[in-house]
């Protein structure tokens, strides 16, 4: 993956091939769950693309909940933008909304831990 | 009292459109959704304020706004905006967006607020509702033809309720949304002078560093704020060093709550929306657990477009929590239809402040 950028699934296939490849990879995914019509999701759209841009370790994907809306019943996504971090397939992390801080301070925590964190830090976990 | 502070009151502006489009009205319809964030951005740059964090699902977009919340549902706006925002300046921008992109023109209009706590503060024409009404008839549309204003009293000086609206129908239903059941209420909640002690939970505690995200959920969670209503999905943020505010977005209703917890000028507001054809015990629920979220020692409650019994469910949720009604004043106005503005006094502090 030497693209650094945001790469849009447009169709299953191609949402099942980058889960795949990340179960071999042990890359961090971060999956941005949007839609055309969402207000929020073009407010938080260029801080993605800027994360992607700093994080080339990490895979960003993006994936238009019309588009491929299977996908985003599968994962159970209500609200929108849905942040889902995954490693080897699994969710690891989960931002709902479009929030700044929260989405670039959970990008460094599971950029850099190889382990799946499971207590989370103290605020989510309360949350 | 401080000598200046914070302002924590409100103003709110509600504008609803119609057009013919059926990409923007009608069950499929977008509508103000597809205003491009760049636009939104400019008209919030206008009002002085910016987006903190926000949230959307299939209805309509929440933001949580550096001062308070903008709601964008595919014909309707509202915009709460707190501290001295210069929110009617929002009106020329919105209306011309809504009509050059969008194809959506004004059907009516409606702005609320209390009474500042530091009026002297405020920019013009917030000096004076004389004033902002002298604006707000200027910037909407002669189409918009039916128009009145009023300060509903109370018997506490300080609380007073400024009302405007106008429609292009002389009609009390709120114009536009026919297609919906009807039956939908907004709740305007305004307390001050909270509880010292809960108010302090919305300082943020001493830490490494400050992520507004983080804490907002905190607070959220220990405040009690999650369970007033549990189904709703919420996106909070607390500010630095002290002040909250959150959005909650369930099915097509919208509610929010904003806090200025500095002691001397401490205020909460809490807005949500209701149906008549809700659960009759829903809306005492709701106001039990805000109260007890923030024990004022005054309050008020102000219901749009209910019918008449909800309001007097109000008086019934809030006077066995020790908060006594004590003024009530009813009037009707054009596509709001009846606004009831109800006062509450805390039994203790008014006890407290006679001694």
């Amino acid at each position: 993956m030497s693209e650094e950028k945001v790469i849009g699934c447009h169709s299953v296939a191609a949402w099942t091939e980058h889960l795949e490849k990340s179960h071999v990879s042990k890359k961090l995914i971060v999956v941005d769950f949007t839609a055309t019509w969402c207000g929020p999701c073009r407010f938080i759209a260029p801080i993605f693309a800027e994360l992607a841009r700093k994080n080339p370790e990490v895979t960003f994907l993006k994936v238009d909940v019309d588009e491929l809306k299977t996908v985003s019943e599968e994962w159970g996504v209500e609200a929108m933008p849905t942040f889902l971090f995954l490693k080897e397939g699994k969710v690891v992390d989960k931002v709902v909304g479009a929030k700044k801080d929260e989405l670039q301070l959970k990008v460094a925590k599971h950029a850099t831990v190889d382990e799946p964190a499971t207590a989370g830090d103290p605020a989510t976990a309360s949350a | 009292m401080a000598v200046s502070g914070f302002e924590g009151f409100e103003k709110r502006l509600e504008l609803h459109f119609s057009g013919d489009d059926p990409k923007n009205v009608g069950s499929l319809g977008l509508g103000l959704r597809l205003l491009d964030f760049e636009s939104l951005q400019q008209v919030l740059h206008a009002v002085q304020c910016t987006v903190v964090s926000a949230v959307a699902n299939q209805h309509f977009d929440a933001y949580v706004l550096s001062e308070s919340s903008l709601f964008v549902y595919p014909t309707k706006i509202i915009i709460k905006t707190c501290g001295t925002t210069q929110l009617l300046k929002s009106i020329p921008p919105l209306l011309r967006l809504a009509s050059l992109d969008r194809g959506l023109t004004l059907v009516s209009c409606r702005y609320t607020r209390g009474n500042f706590i530091f009026p002297s503060a405020q920019p013009f024409p917030y000096t004076n509702f004389h004033n902002e009404v002298v604006y707000l008839e200027e910037s909407l549309p002669a189409t918009l033809c039916y128009r009145k204003a009023n300060v509903m009293p109370s018997k506490t000086p300080s609380h007073a309720w400024h009302v405007f609206t106008a429609s292009t129908q002389n009609t009390t239903c709120r114009v536009g949304e026919e297609d919906n059941d009807g039956g939908l209420f907004t709740l305007e909640i305004c307390m001050t002078e909270l509880d010292r002690n809960l108010a302090r939970n919305f300082f943020l505690r001493p830490s490494a560093k400050y992520d507004g995200d983080s804490a907002g959920k905190e607070m959220t969670a220990i405040t009690g704020i999650s369970e007033i209503n549990p189904r709703a999905l919420i996106c909070d943020f607390a500010f630095d060093p002290c002040g909250y505010s959150m959005n909650g977005i369930d099915g097509d209703r919208h509610s929010t709550i904003h806090v200025t917890p500095e002691d001397g000028y401490s205020y909460a507001s809490f807005e949500c929306v209701g149906s008549v054809y809700d659960d009759r015990d829903d809306v005492v629920r709701v106001l039990k657990k805000v109260v007890q979220i923030f024990r004022p020692a005054t309050m008020s409650v102000s219901t749009t477009c209910a019918s008449h019994e909800v309001w007097t469910r109000v008086t019934g949720a809030l006077e066995p929590l020790g908060l006594k009604c004590r003024s009530c004043a009813v009037d009707e106005f054009p596509a709001a239809g009846n606004v009831v503005y109800q006062t509450f006094v805390d039994h203790r502090s008014t006890e407290n402040n006679n001694k």
